[in-house]
């Protein structure tokens, strides 16, 4: 017998792994309207009343930009901070003010940056944490 | 030469499918990473093991694939899927040779079942853990160990779709293997150097389509 013996074991452990993260995820996945940023909580029509639009024409994506969203929540001294993107699936982000200069955040709640590669997008934004 | 030649064209087949299936997967808001893997990664890394059984092969195979996807930036960051696709060749090898696969002729359906759940969901979590530690890394903002731990209940979830898929892969592998189709002599290089050449020249065509339009 060689070590393949242990195999079905192995599945079987990978499948309840799998299983039980699967629920996890899917029960404690936040569903929300706003986006709470810096401890405040805001619509996105909110957002794209009070912020600057910006557009990456070569990566096709519109929106408001991600430095002007956070001075105008009242950030100070923005660029001795780090800031990080959570979307409402738990994937989280943690990018530096030249990236937030380089950012856009677009109606349907995604981030994207033109400087970062696209494991930076964020989608469904829920949270913008300032560090 | 003749496993340099299989390498190749393995290595640009699973690159030229990342390439422009993955993609269009993608658009089609399909979830592509999984399909790809449990289909196309797990379906080429088996068959070419199983026929060669050489160590080292679909690391091999990884770099033909990974260097494809970076001369292709269709659908957005070609470093990150680059980089996990190097990964998942690696971590298929070192599954494969830790089970020593290559020392027997046949395995059990069970076994074989068994090897497509646990290298597909290994080899997908895998190349996803590793590529959200590189490419941070090789970001300007940098790695965050904070991102990666709040994520990871993520990650374990979004491989249970590529077991699945590979419970049918390679056991589907291992059949087409046993048919025992063989290539003339004659024909093997012009055979897969060519289909290896095809693979390249239409993603790069298709690179420059996409930068034009």
């Amino acid at each position: 017998m060689g070590k393949d013996r242990f195999l079905p074991i192995i599945a079987l452990c990978v499948l309840a792994i799998a299983s039980i993260s699967s629920i996890y995820v899917y029960t404690t996945q936040a569903t929300t309207e706003t986006i709470l940023i810096n401890g405040h909580h805001y619509t996105i029509d909110q957002l794209f009343t009070i912020t600057k639009p910006r557009t990456f024409t070569d990566l096709n994506y519109s929106g408001i930009a991600l430095d002007d969203l956070v001075v105008q929540t009242g950030v100070k001294n923005p660029e001795i901070h780090t800031y990080t993107i959570i979307g409402s699936d738990g994937y989280e982000k943690t990018v530096t003010w030249e990236n937030m200069r380089n950012g856009v955040l677009t109606h349907n709640r995604m981030v994207v940056f033109s400087d970062l590669p696209k494991a930076f997008r964020v989608k469904d934004v829920v949270t913008i944490e300032v560090k | 030469m003749k496993l340099f030649a299989a390498i190749l064209v393995f290595g640009s087949l699973w690159g030229f499918a990342e390439c422009i299936i993955g993609s269009m997967l993608r658009d089609a808001n399909l979830p592509a990473g999984a399909l790809m893997t449990g289909i196309f990664a797990l379906g080429l890394m088996t068959l070419s093991r199983g026929g060669f059984r050489q160590p080292g092969m679909q690391a091999g195979m990884g770099l033909v694939a990974g260097a494809l996807r970076i001369v292709n930036p269709f659908g957005g960051c070609f470093l990150c899927s680059a980089i996990a696709i190097m990964a998942e060749g690696i971590l298929f090898d070192l599954l494969w040779t830790g089970f020593s696969f290559d020392k027997r002729e046949t395995h059990t359906l069970l076994n074989q079942a068994s090897f497509g759940i646990s290298a597909s969901y290994i080899v997908y979590i895998g190349g996803y853990f590793i590529t959200q530690i590189l490419t941070p890394v090789f970001s300007p903002a940098g790695f965050y160990l904070e991102n990666l731990v709040a994520f990871i209940p993520q990650i374990l979830a979004s491989g249970l779709l590529a077991a699945l898929i590979g419970v049918i892969t390679v056991p589907a592998v291992f059949m087409a293997i046993r048919l025992d189709v063989t290539v003339k002599d004659r024909l093997y290089y012009p055979l897969t150097l060519g289909v290896s050449a095809l693979c390249w020249i239409v993603v790069i065509i298709n690179t420059i389509l996409i930068s034009w339009f």
